[in-house]
């Protein structure tokens, strides 16, 4: 349970409230390089943390995040020009550079250097990973990049999708690391009633998570703090002296890894705040020891998974609440649990029917939420830091993100951390 | 190695391992005996994280109960235990295990 004071805590991330400025410490994916693909390409509207944006790539490349409004009579410079260096609102002609600095005044009579005083809002971008990534604090606090795996694997390594969400951010990492939804949400009905047919086929495949979530439906939970997040361990029992374990990653403050499979490619998220009722979900899937195979990346495309179809220009899924996710009853009633299809519309659908912000307080948890419980008291611990003027370490140090999810047999007399301890490194 | 999840039903409450989470069934005493036990031997995070989410799946049976419970003397004595569940509760999450098991030790 969280009082109403922790929920809005947690929750509020536009400018000024504690988890606004708990994210404003750190670089967040902002926008995808191939949004501004080219040199004086045309400006693209972007909403983070509360805050109207418009990026775009000057004639040399660098990419501006500025204010959205001009302040002259505050005109939106998604009409703007981007020419030379700079984009100019359309209305009056005064011009902004990428570091926001007002360079041009066409309009003022005299140009008594008027022009060079006038600045809008302007944040610092990096390009990483295939991504824009935008970091929103002070800048004598520039954090550093997290160094995430999926980040520095070269581009065919890789592939990325964004879509947007009707929740708080917080509502999607919550999905993100609740393991014990899957046996359900994600489940085949054959799987969800263990008909002996399917349970007899599961035994004797190698799909390890369709076996032991089979044959254990009440995992343990373990959850272990971390200088960046948690890791989060589910136990099932195996075979005789055995454990099958699912390692989730939950990173800082707003990145998780599902479980990952040896020699399977792997596959994260990161939910960004948008505002208090939207969120971006960034997928990525990734294959740290090669290129992703024409048959790797179909798969990973199509939408049976963690990547949803959506609109190009709004990123909006095709599958949406005014569609009712395309649910098909009759799947619902044979095949599949939802009857949506994809896990990432599966996972969308149950949280945005949750509301935009679900008041935490109606909740009724139990020891199987664990994983959530504690992620909601480790940003707790972080933003009421940072509000005691404690700078978040993970913020500061890009280096301990270099780790990966896992899912592993082990001896029951062997502690998961050791036993994983090999397969959570990451490495390129 | 013991781990997380064996029963807890019979086991020395004086000997207890804090990275175990109790199997919250019901509200009976057996049960608030071993949540108490619990909280008086945790220390850390991740101690504090499981007694929360016990005290979540107690918090969260008494709100069923009393949802459904008509008979206003059964009613009270559970009334009495969502409200100091709901208070230890918030002990544990400021790092408090020792005030909460005190305020529960009279429902064992």
């Amino acid at each position: 349970m969280l009082s109403r004071e922790e929920n809005e805590l947690l929750t509020r991330t536009g400018p000024g409230r504690p988890a606004g400025e708990y994210f404003r410490c750190f670089w967040l994916p902002a926008l995808l390089g191939s949004e501004v693909p080219t040199p004086d390409c045309a400006p693209v509207r972007v909403r983070l943390l509360g805050e109207n944006l418009i990026a775009f790539r000057d004639s040399e490349g660098r990419v501006g995040l500025v204010d959205e409004f001009c302040p002259h009579r505050r005109a939106s410079l998604f009409w703007g020009r981007n020419e030379e260096c700079g984009l100019r609102c359309v209305y009056h002609g005064w011009k902004y550079d990428y570091n926001g600095t007002c360079v041009d005044m066409p309009n003022e009579p005299g140009r008594h250097g008027f022009e060079n005083r006038v600045r809008i809002t302007a944040y610092p971008t990096r390009e990483y990973g295939g991504l824009v990534w935008a970091y929103l604090g002070p800048r004598e606090r520039e954090p550093e990049l997290p160094k995430l795996e999926w980040a520095r694997v070269p581009d065919s390594h890789r592939y990325i999708s964004k879509r947007l969400q009707d929740t708080n951010y917080l509502q999607a990492v919550e999905g993100g690391i609740d393991s014990s939804h899957s046996n359900f949400l994600h489940a085949s009905v054959d799987a969800f009633l263990l008909k002996d047919s399917y349970v007899e086929n599961v035994k004797n495949s190698g799909n390890l998570r369709a076996k032991y979530h089979a044959l254990d439906k009440a995992p343990k939970f373990t959850v272990k703090e971390t200088d960046y997040g948690l890791q989060i361990a589910v136990r099932r029992d195996a075979e005789e002296n055995k454990y099958y374990w699912r390692l989730t990653q939950f990173l800082l403050p707003s990145h998780t890894m599902i479980p990952s499979e040896e020699n399977l490619s792997i596959h994260g998220h990161c939910w960004v705040p948008r505002d208090d009722e939207t969120c971006w979900v960034w997928t990525i899937s990734w294959n740290p020891d090669g290129p992703l195979s024409k048959e790797d990346s179909e798969t990973i495309r199509n939408e049976d998974f963690v990547h949803a179809q959506v609109d190009p220009s709004t990123f909006r899924p095709l599958r949406n609440k005014d569609n009712e996710y395309l649910i098909d009853r009759d799947l619902q009633r044979t095949t599949s649990m939802t009857g949506i299809h994809g896990f990432a519309a599966q996972d969308q659908a149950l949280q945005e029917s949750m509301g935009p912000l679900v008041d935490r307080t109606l909740e009724r948890l139990g020891t199987s939420d664990t994983a959530i419980i504690a992620a909601r008291r480790r940003l707790l611990q972080e933003i009421r830091g940072l509000s005691e003027d404690s700078q978040p370490f993970a913020a500061s140090h890009g280096d301990i993100y270099w780790v990966r999810s896992a899912s592993m047999l082990l001896d029951r007399g062997i502690a998961f951390e050791e036993g994983s301890k090999e397969l959570t490194k990451a490495e390129v | 190695m013991k781990e997380n999840g064996c029963d807890q039903r019979g086991v020395d409450l004086t000997n207890v391992n804090p990275s175990h989470i109790v199997t919250v069934e019901s509200f009976s005493v057996d049960i608030m005996r071993s949540l108490v036990a619990h909280l008086e031997a945790s220390t850390k995070f991740e101690h504090f994280i499981y007694r929360e989410a016990e005290l979540d799946a107690v918090w969260s049976l008494t709100a069923f109960y009393l949802l459904n419970e008509a008979d206003m003397e059964k009613r009270k004595a559970v009334e009495l235990l969502h409200l100091c569940v709901h208070r230890a509760h918030d002990l544990v999450a400021k790092g408090q295990p020792e005030a909460a098991a005190a305020i529960l030790r009279a429902f064992c």
